[in-house]
Formats: structure tokens, sequence, C-alpha cells
């Protein structure tokens, strides 16, 4: 079985596994890219959600040579933009249960 | 091994300067990033052109590229000429060039390991700020889990099979209570192995929630369209409901609206702390199909004696 417990991560850990410096995951942050829990760096906590924010503009940064305010601004875009797909696949999906409705009478 | 043709894939010219070069990348990686595309094949199709941008942005590597291109474009297969040896220079500006082709690897791949893996550690800010050099990571992997509807009710396990390199790994995955759609699931240490002892990556599993044959999901809500008869709907009923837990008796009220949402209370899907979201019953009024002159004589009945306007709102 896979250790999968809800993980909080601090600055430290967060370099770690994103391989970054201390000061590129502070730039993120001060972006307001991810939003960790505490007010130091110091005392920073991320979860899982974040570290995968984190990621995702790690790679947006390093393959589309995009700078971190471009960054924060595309991925509130792209948040957006996940959100109301989802919702239109779920309409969708809806009016399709209406319309069997109708077809079977 | 497949020859590939890098200003094929990027679209270029041969002859074009560093500057197209660099804004058919930018441009083809805006619509083939997998963070950005909802292209299908988006993650493969980047790769090639990251690939590709890789060794043409650098002088030498591109001049290697050419003097191979005239050598090998005419082949089906492809293999690199006798005694070949590149400058190394590829992949030493961008982070993952694990997962390049094998046509990159064995032409534009460093041959000193070490030089690379320095570059890259200081590059990402291995060096200075911890005094030392910290070994790559090896890569993550990303990989969707489909999880049904009843499995988010309570703690569930998942077995997946997933590549790594050559070699197939299989896992079971633990999916707590009240996980949504679109979350991700860290596995520590289960990605790619990390070169020469370094940790491995990790893997991370994006929660994919099965579309439900009855149940649509808002949140942590769940509604669930219910077909009534007309007379159902004026008349009112009781009628035995689904819910992800087996069925419940509803009592449909006189009067009932097509389109009415009845709120079930506690029989959506649970959050982290266990709480419930509701299920909505959306009344769909469905027309019974063509009957028998009995029943067309009772609808005509009905019809000569009631004076309800459906369309009053358009006469006003």
């Amino acid at each position: 079985m896979s250790d999968n417990r809800m993980e909080i991560l601090s600055l430290n850990e967060m370099c770690e596994i994103t391989v970054m410096s201390k000061n590129t995951i502070i730039e993120i942050v001060e972006h307001g890219i991810v939003e960790p829990i505490g007010d130091e760096p110091e005392s920073w906590r991320f979860d899982t959600r974040m570290l995968v924010k984190t990621r995702k503009a790690l790679r947006l940064h390093r393959d589309l040579e995009i700078d971190w305010s471009g960054i924060a601004f595309s991925i509130s875009l792209l948040e957006e933009l996940e959100q109301l797909r989802d919702e239109n696949k779920a309409l969708i999906m809806r009016l399709s249960r209406f319309e069997q409705g109708c077809d079977s009478s | 091994m497949e020859f590939k043709d890098y200003y094929k894939i990027l679209d270029i010219d041969p002859e074009a300067s560093d500057k197209e070069i660099k804004t058919a990348y930018r441009k083809l990686a805006r619509k083939y990033h997998p963070d950005v595309s909802a292209h299908k094949d988006a993650g493969n199709k980047f790769k090639e052109i990251a690939e590709a941008y890789e060794v043409l942005k650098n002088k030498e590597t591109r001049a290697e590229f050419d003097e191979i291109r005239k050598y090998g474009a005419q082949g089906q297969s492809f293999r690199p000429p006798p005694g070949w040896q590149s400058s190394g220079n590829a992949g030493r500006q961008s982070a993952s060039t694990e997962d390049f082709s094998d046509f990159f690897s064995s032409l534009f791949r460093n041959a000193n390991q070490q030089a690379e893996f320095d570059d890259v550690a200081r590059r990402q800010g291995g060096f200075g700020e911890w005094g030392e050099a910290r070994p790559q990571r090896g890569q993550d992997i990303e990989s969707d889990l489909p999880v049904f509807l009843e499995d988010t009710l309570k703690e569930s396990t998942h077995s997946i099979s997933f590549q790594i390199g050559s070699k197939k790994k299989t896992l079971k995955v633990k999916v707590p209570a009240g996980t949504g759609n679109g979350e991700r699931i860290r596995l520590k240490g289960q990605g790619a192995p990390g070169p020469g002892g370094a940790s491995n990556g990790d893997l991370y599993l994006r929660v994919r929630l099965v579309p439900h044959e009855l149940f649509d999901v808002e949140g942590h809500n769940l509604v669930v369209v219910l077909p009534l008869a007309p007379w159902e709907a004026v008349l009112g009923t009781k009628i035995e409901v689904p819910t992800l837990s087996g069925n419940l008796r509803l009592t449909i009220q006189p009067n009932s609206q097509n389109g009415q949402r009845l709120r079930i209370k506690g029989k959506g899907l649970p959050n982290k702390q266990g709480k419930h979201g509701d299920l909505y019953a959306v009344i769909n009024v469905v027309v019974p199909p063509a009957g028998d002159t009995g029943t067309e004589a009772l609808w005509k009945e009905l019809a000569a004696a009631n004076k309800f306007d459906p369309r009053a709102e358009w006469r006003k």
C-alpha cells in the first residue's frame, strides 16, 4: 500500500520536491500564485494542491518563457477556463438527460 | 530509429533565423503545452516541439543537426553516423530532456553525464543557497485515476498500473472519503528512479470522477432527473428515488412544476470532514406516448374543462 496521507509541506520541502531555490518559491508566493498558510517564509505551510499549482507555474515559466506576473494571470484564467469547461460538460450531460426523457415519450 | 526533422516539427524553413525559431517555438508551445491545451495528444506534441527547439536554439547543436539531416533524412530508418559524438550542449538549459526521443538521446545527449548534472544542479539553484550541489531527482510521473462516485462515500482502495521507462509498476492506493474531481494525490517516491542514487520522483494521480448513469455532480451535491407522468405532477404521489446508498421514498406534492428541484438532505457526496452534501431531484414531466382512444378522450375532456393558458405571459 502506498503512502498518500494528507501532507503539509514546509518551504524547504517545497524546494526539495520542485528542485527549486527558496527565492523562486518566495517569488511565486509574492505573486499570489499560491498562498501558503503562515506569515513568514519559515512558518509557511503548503498542501498538495499548492504544490501541484507551484509545479504548474514552474513548467509554464520554463516552457513558455513567461514572467511571474504573466504566470499569475495565466493560471487564474486557466483555472476559470477549467471551471467553465467542467460546468459546460455537466450542463450538456444534464440537458441530455432531459432530452432522453423526450425521446422515450 | 526514426529520423526527426526538427525544422518540419517547428514548421520552419531550414534557413530560419534564430528569432524565427524562437517565435515558431513560442507559438506552438502556447498551443500544445499540456498545462494549457485541451488537445488530446498535447503532451506528446509538446514534447516533440520542446525537443526540436532544444536542438535548434543552440548554434552548435543546430549545426550538428544540419549535418545529420544531410546524412539521414533520406532513409526510412535512421542510424547515427559512425563515430558520431555530440558537443553535448543540448539539454543544458531546459529541465526535462529525460523523455525526449531515442533520436535525441542517441545524438545530442551529453556524453559527460557529470557535466550535465552539475549544470542542472547549478541552474536549479542547487549551488550557493545550500552551499553544495543537490542531486537531481528522478522524474515525476502524472496519471489519471478514475474513481466511481460510490467509492467517494468512504475510503476506497484502487489498484493502479503505470509505465516507468520500460518497466510496468503496479500499486495499491487509498483514496480518502470525500475526494473530489480534479484533486491530486501525491505518492512520494513512486515516480522514476533518481540518477546516480538521487531520490526518486513522485507519482501524481489526478482523480477523475467517472460520469454516473443517473447522478450529476455539483460540488458536493448530486442531481438526479426525476421523470413524472403529468398526473403524478398534478395529483402528487409517493415514489422511490435512487440515491448512492440505496432507494428512498419521496413524497411529490400536488401541483409540482416541471424543473422544480426537490432537496433530499444529506444524500450528496461527503467532504473531507465527513459532512454530506444534498441530493436534488429535478422534476421532468414526461408526456406518455400516444395512447388508446380512451386515454385520448380523457385528455380532450380535460382540455375542454380547463381554461388554463400556459402562454398568458406572451399576451400581456
